[in-house]
């Protein structure tokens, strides 16, 4: 029981755990209204928000590098809130949509997603070398599966009915009863599930108790097998593929749908050696290249865009408790200038598309 | 209904309490009733079918004994036609039919696939087998016919054996169910110690295995290694293990809770010295039902009671070996329609005719040495099967086994390294977990203490992870 009683009282929001103290999310708003969302159940504030306004629509999707800033000050703001304020002044609206670790796969179905609901312009879209060992679609996205018109569209790309066929009977609000669907016992151990929680915050907080024994078991690992953020991590091949996969589907879909794409090769951490296999980085940013390069895509790399100085530590993710180099995500001036950089090139690539 | 869930234990704890409460008559009547209702919590539907099947059987087997010989065979067959024809009609029909379609195309013709929607009832391949082998005992004059219909549908539909097994003969449990034992503290302690075994090894353990499973065999077989595909076969050997004799717990354990003792299922199977002692410790009550309904008969031997010595020597060995394949093949198909479960069943029998090949040369060797090494071989060649019962089709199975043939696909390791390190706990895990238990003896200091700290361990986990986020494997069958 003692897990249980653990996390009495405390309150734990996963993500932010896994971010780490020295690093916190921050999803922006403009004029009290979102303009950075993450997944499906907080994205109609973002999407009610744009079709309040209505002028040309630039998005951003990402994994945490966008939403998040290492040693935040109280004043700081993200690259997301920078960038909406100077392309409202051209009467253009920048909103993006971000998840830790997030994979092209999730991106895939989360611009299939938007594109439903959003006359997207411009996509905005950062390759990320670490989240292609990234698979799967996380439940909080798995909603999207259930949409029949998305469903169909995915079973016309390899990837698409990959992902169908590995999430297809799931959403997010039966994943924990997945096993039940459309049986009387399902109705039955909801009510169950549903008055017991009520009566007992040790059962309702039964989520938590399951994330932090994770937690403490990854960090238990990472502690045991000298694991950290600086240790190489090796390419996952069959995940990789998938997610070079999703890359072309994305374009595809940008193509059909007649929304001009700037990809980037994400800021890495320049003053120390990489946690990666060299060869094997420089393999993924040369077919990335390849691929936008035979697509017709505008692709920039910002790999050394962020100075040493501009990066930060994370709390430990061992169990030895000393903090460490953080490799994804930087400050607030780091989000300066990735913002300044990304406002050059779409302006660049908007003024090109005027002229044509 | 899901054992894994709180609606079974709030349904097993007062099912267990009317129990004992309520006199003989009442209790069967009970039995009957609460299974049913098991059944139904899933799709209430096919709660006909299940009683279509039993009342066939029960109607049948009465008949048979006051019928003249060549009228028993002709009931015997009627039971038989109209079983394996409900069997045939839910589970093989769509798998038969695409297929015969599909080579009739190949030779020329221009068939469209049958639209068929058919549901596969739960437990059927279960029930099947259990009330065909009722009314073959019948016929052989095992047993003899149960009178009671009540009493006789309790055994066939009894709630905790029914989706998933262990197959019970009636002689098994039909005298227990008609004469309550004697309430004891015993019965509950332990029944509640195999139920909470059983919730521990599905929730905590299997469940949390699928993901890496699910992610593992999803990834294109060209991107995966040699390693992978041992890793893989591995995890996925202990997931299905860790699922299935979960399930095997909690109705063992249920049943107890009512002072009914059900066969054990399953016994340390990848601890096997041979593949033929595998299956003496896997899904026992499926092997001994297969051997004496199926091999012997078609090894042509006459069976007069239940079998446990295996085939006589009488036998012709040509015999023997069309009789292990066939029943393999039949074995790979009763769990489910697909080509990638034949192979499965005829790997099996590969493995057990090479074994029966090279057996008598290991007499030679001093039995530990024959022991572990028995393990060390079997182990791989038992979990390598695993290969086609979860991969989706026969293509990704060969790929798959080809790159454990392959020396140079050896090289690398492909997937994310919490796999690797998963399957290697379990494994060391699983041996330690046999040690461990060699150590207890019963009623010792040593045994009560490590007991108390198991289950101190156990419970709140079971309490934090139990969720019904998955079936058990065994409920596709």
């Amino acid at each position: 029981m003692l897990i249980l009683y653990q996390n009495q009282g405390i309150d734990v929001e996963f993500d932010e755990l896994a971010l780490g103290e020295a690093t916190q999310s921050l999803f922006a708003k403009a004029d009290g209204v979102p303009i950075h969302c993450s997944v499906l159940s907080d994205a109609f504030s973002c999407i009610d928000g744009y079709l309040q306004d209505n002028s040309d629509l630039i998005l951003w999707l990402g994994n945490s590098q966008i939403h998040a800033i290492n040693q935040k000050q109280e004043s700081d703001e993200t690259a997301t809130a920078i960038l909406h304020r100077k392309f409202k002044q051209s009467l253009q609206y920048f909103m993006a949509f971000s998840q830790p670790n997030a994979s092209l796969q999730e991106h895939y179905i989360l611009f299939e997603y938007l594109l439903e609901r959003l006359p997207v312009h411009i996509l905005v879209l950062p390759i990320v070398f670490d989240d292609m060992r990234e698979t799967g679609i996380r439940p909080e996205l798995a909603d999207i599966f259930q949409d029949s018109q998305i469903a169909s569209r995915l079973s016309k790309t390899n990837i698409g009915r990959t992902l169908l066929a590995a999430n297809g009977d799931k959403d997010s609000a039966g994943n924990d009863m997945a096993a039940l669907n459309d049986t009387v016992q399902e109705q039955v151990e909801k009510f169950l599930n549903d008055n017991l929680a009520e009566s007992s915050s040790l059962w309702e907080r039964r989520p938590i108790s399951r994330g932090k024994l994770f937690t403490d078991l990854y960090k238990f690992r990472n502690w045991a097998l000298g694991i950290n953020p600086s240790s190489v991590r090796r390419v996952i091949p069959g995940n990789y593929s998938q997610n070079i996969e999703a890359f072309n589907a994305i374009l595809d879909t940008a193509k059909t749908h007649n929304v001009i794409v700037l990809t980037y090769i994400v800021p890495l951490r320049n003053d120390v050696q990489p946690p990666y296999n060299m060869d094997e980085y420089n393999t993924f940013k040369a077919e990335i290249a390849s691929i936008t390069q035979s697509q017709g895509v505008r692709h920039v790399d910002l790999e050394n865009l962020v100075p040493a100085e501009y990066w930060g530590v994370k709390s430990s993710t061992t169990a030895d408790g000393n903090n460490e180099l953080d490799f994804m995500h930087f400050q607030s001036s780091g989000h300066q200038l990735l913002a300044e950089a990304l406002y050059k090139e779409l302006i660049s690539l908007i003024n090109e598309e005027s002229q044509k | 209904m899901i054992f894994n869930s709180l609606t079974y234990i709030i349904f097993l704890t007062i099912i267990v309490l009317l129990y004992w409460i309520l006199p003989y008559r009442s209790r069967l009547f009970l039995i009957l009733f609460v299974s049913l209702a098991f059944y139904g919590f899933w799709r209430i539907e096919f709660v006909p079918v299940m009683l279509l099947s039993t009342i066939v059987d029960y109607f049948v087997s009465l008949q048979i004994p006051k019928a003249k010989q060549k009228n028993k065979k002709k009931l015997l067959y009627a039971s038989l036609f109209i079983n394996f024809g409900l069997l045939f009609y839910f589970k093989y029909l769509i798998f038969f039919s695409e297929n015969a379609i599909g080579l009739a195309n190949l030779l020329g013709a221009d068939l469209r696939p049958l639209t068929l929607n058919i549901i596969l009832p739960l437990g059927i391949s279960f029930y099947t087998f259990q009330t065909v082998s009722y009314t073959i005992d019948v016929y052989r004059e095992h047993i003899k016919p149960e009178k009671d219909f009540i009493l006789y549908a309790c055994y066939v539909t009894f709630f905790p054996q029914l989706v998933a097994g262990p197959i019970l003969r009636a002689a098994e449990v039909t005298d227990q169910l008609a004469h309550r034992p004697p309430f004891t503290l015993d019965n509950i302690a332990l029944g509640l110690r195999r139920i909470i075994q059983g919730l521990f090894l599905k929730v905590v353990l299997a469940d949390n295995i699928a993901p890496l499973v699910d992610a593992g065999f999803a990834m294109p077989v060209a991107t995966m290694s040699a390693l992978d595909v041992w890793t893989l076969a591995f995890l996925f050997g202990f997931q299905i293990y860790f699922d299935f004799s979960a399930y095997s717990h909690i109705a063992i354990g249920s049943a107890k809770l009512m002072g009914i003792n059900f066969p054990e299922n399953f016994d340390f199977p990848y601890l096997a010295t041979s593949p033929r002692d595998f299956w003496r410790r896997w899904h026992i009550s499926l092997s001994s039902w297969i051997r004496d309904y199926l091999y012997l008969p078609l090894a042509g031997v006459k069976v007069r009671e239940h079998s446990v010595h295996g085939l006589s020597g009488a036998v012709q060995d040509n015999q023997k070996t069309k009789a292990l394949f066939m029943t393999w093949a039949i074995m790979g198909l009763w769990h489910g329609a697909n080509w990638t479960f034949l192979l499965w069943g005829i790997y099996h029998a590969l493995v057990v005719y090479i074994y029966r090949l090279v057996k008598p040369s290991s007499h030679k060797l001093n039995t530990y040495i024959s022991n572990v090494g028995g393990v060390i071989i079997t182990l791989p060649v038992i979990m390598l099967a695993w290969v086609p019962f979860r991969a989706e089709s026969l293509t990704a199975t060969v790929g798959m086994w080809s790159k454990v043939v392959n020396p140079l696909a050896y090289t690398s390791l492909n997937m994310r390294e919490n796999v690797y390190l998963v399957t290697a706990i379990i494994l060391v895990g699983l041996f330690a977990a046999k040690w461990i238990q060699s150590l207890f003896k019963p009623s010792n200091t040593l045994t009560f203490f490590g007991e108390t700290v198991a289950y101190a361990v156990m419970i709140p986990l079971i309490i934090v992870f139990l969720r019904p986020i998955a079936q058990f494997i065994y409920f596709q069958f």
